[in-house]
């Protein structure tokens, strides 16, 4: 039987990669013919050949790779701090109900509130340079992961803690060599989606004060209503995104072989 | 064989205000295997819990060994009836686990020992194997090789073999049969099945409704004998003392069914 219309049925990966790349394509097809037939004016949407081009002019003439750098050294520096902080944090959290009574209803209180709301703020504390930015998107993801690591945490199976204390473990031994191994995967799997919303708060603290990074090319095209450099800033986005989801997809894959 | 091994003091659980074990007084010999049993969520799993230190008895006492238990550890080891192997750990790492907090051992008695102990439950061909690539009777054999691993003393058995099919079941309570006689570990085993408390121990303790209280002491070897084997299952000294003991749960432990 033909598994590809198979309800829960599994097609071979060739034919999913296949499937993935021809969407994708011919909704830059449809894209292209929108705008060279003159169905939308090339001001809102101009054609993907042209943002192409535009995305060629910013490579060579305004040091795209060099912004792109510096908003990914951005991100991962304010990601790496915040999961360094929430994943011991969100463990003892889980581990010792006191800390989770005590911390719980702070986070949830700051998890809520928006961040743009807080840049006002931010620039007051740490003036436009780069602290400001880092706080806002240590701000953005540390609270909500450290929620998301706690829960992880107490999801592992209470079995496997009880097999542990009663093959000798200590409270120490049993959360590094029991807790943080069963929930491996999930831990992963939450940082790989909260490093993508450290992007959504680049992009905002590098509009609001910045004078490099993606943000604020994008920010500039759109000053001159050059909507293809606008277009081909967010392209750019979208293509690191996607190298950075499908490195550590494949990082997941080897790391938990047994899954 | 000292009737004193295991001994519990008037020992009750309490949840709450919810009583959930009734004053129990109980010995257990070393060596012994002995079967918990009754209906499902009694308080019969509470009880052998608080011989592995993982719950405290409200009021009385257990002695091993004349010592009261305090908290886990490796002298008493659990099997439980799922989430019993680490998913994360090949057969042999889940019984070298066993003895990763033994500072009594060199790394090389380690490594004979997950050797001997793969033999013991025939798994020798699936020491590199992932839990997830093994059947379910293959992951309660290697959690039991990895209590006895440990070098517990007394195995506390939380219906392992619980969600087995009949058949894997059948195979391996004649395992553990065979695993006990050759190992001589005191065995508390908790289950709700007449059938493989009666083939598997030597000693059944009925227990009632919530709050368990002990209602029925049933000595299987006396009946039965020291070796089980498969054949036993047909025989009719099996078949009447299954019978026998399904009564006495039946008008004993105050089943309103």
């Amino acid at each position: 039987m033909n598994p590809l219309f198979t309800f829960r049925g599994k097609p071979s990966t060739t034919v999913e990669i296949l499937c993935g790349a021809g969407f994708a394509l011919a909704l830059i097809g449809v894209w292209e013919a929108a705008s060279d037939l003159g169905w939308i004016a090339p001001t809102f949407l101009p054609s993907p050949s042209r943002v192409a081009v535009a995305g060629w002019g910013l490579l060579t003439k305004q040091h795209l790779l060099w912004h792109a750098g510096v908003s990914t050294l951005r991100v991962w520096v304010a990601f790496l701090i915040a999961a360094a902080m929430a994943v011991p944090i969100g463990i003892l959290m889980s581990s010792y109900r006191i800390v989770g009574a005590s911390l719980e209803p702070t986070i949830d209180f700051i998890r809520y509130l928006p961040v743009p709301a807080l840049v006002p703020l931010s620039i007051i504390w740490f003036g436009i340079g780069e602290e400001t930015k880092i706080f806002l998107l240590w701000l953005g993801t540390f609270f909500q992961l450290v929620l998301l690591v706690a829960d992880d945490a107490r999801r592992v199976p209470h079995e496997y803690v009880e097999i542990a204390r009663t093959l000798g473990g200590s409270s120490r031994a049993v959360l590094t060599d029991v807790v943080f191994r069963a929930m491996g995967p999930t831990l992963v799997d939450n940082l790989r989606i909260t490093l993508g919303w450290c992007w959504t708060y680049l992009i905002l603290a590098e509009i609001i004060a910045a004078d490099s990074g993606l943000g604020y090319v994008i920010w500039s095209a759109r000053r001159f209503v050059k909507t293809p450099e606008v277009m081909a800033g967010v392209v750019v986005i979208g293509i690191i995104g996607l190298v950075t989801d499908q490195i550590l997809r494949a990082f997941h894959r080897r790391l938990f072989r047994y899954l | 064989m000292s009737d004193d091994y295991l001994r519990f003091e008037g020992v009750t659980k309490q949840f709450g205000p919810v009583p959930v074990v009734a004053p129990t007084d109980l010995s257990i010999g070393r060596g012994e295997f002995v079967a918990f049993l009754g209906p499902s969520g009694c308080g019969k799993t509470t009880l052998m819990r608080m011989v592995g230190g993982l719950d405290t008895p409200t009021s009385g006492r257990i002695l091993l060994e004349a010592r009261p238990v305090g908290g886990p550890d490796r002298r008493r080891g659990m099997v439980f009836q799922s989430y019993s192997s680490f998913p994360w750990q090949t057969v042999a790492e889940n019984i070298a686990f066993g003895m990763r907090y033994r500072d009594d051992m060199s790394p090389q008695e380690k490594t004979a020992s997950v050797a001997h102990h793969l033999a013991l439950i025939g798994l020798e061909a699936f020491a590199d194997h992932y839990p997830n690539r093994i059947s379910g009777g293959m992951r309660q054999r290697v959690a039991i090789a990895r209590t006895l691993a440990a070098g517990s003393e007394v195995l506390l058995m939380d219906e392992p073999f619980g969600a087995l099919d009949a058949l894997t079941r059948e195979r391996l309570q004649v395992e553990l049969r065979r695993i006990q006689a050759h190992e001589a570990k005191t065995t508390i085993f908790v289950t709700h099945d007449v059938e493989e408390a009666v083939f598997l121990a030597d000693r059944i303790v009925v227990f009632s409704q919530r709050p368990a209280r002990v209602v029925a002491q049933v000595d299987v070897t006396a009946v039965l004998g020291v070796e089980r084997s498969l054949d036993l299952r047909e025989s009719r000294p099996f078949f009447d003392l299954r019978n026998d003991v399904l009564h006495l749960i039946r008008h004993e432990t105050g089943d309103p069914q």
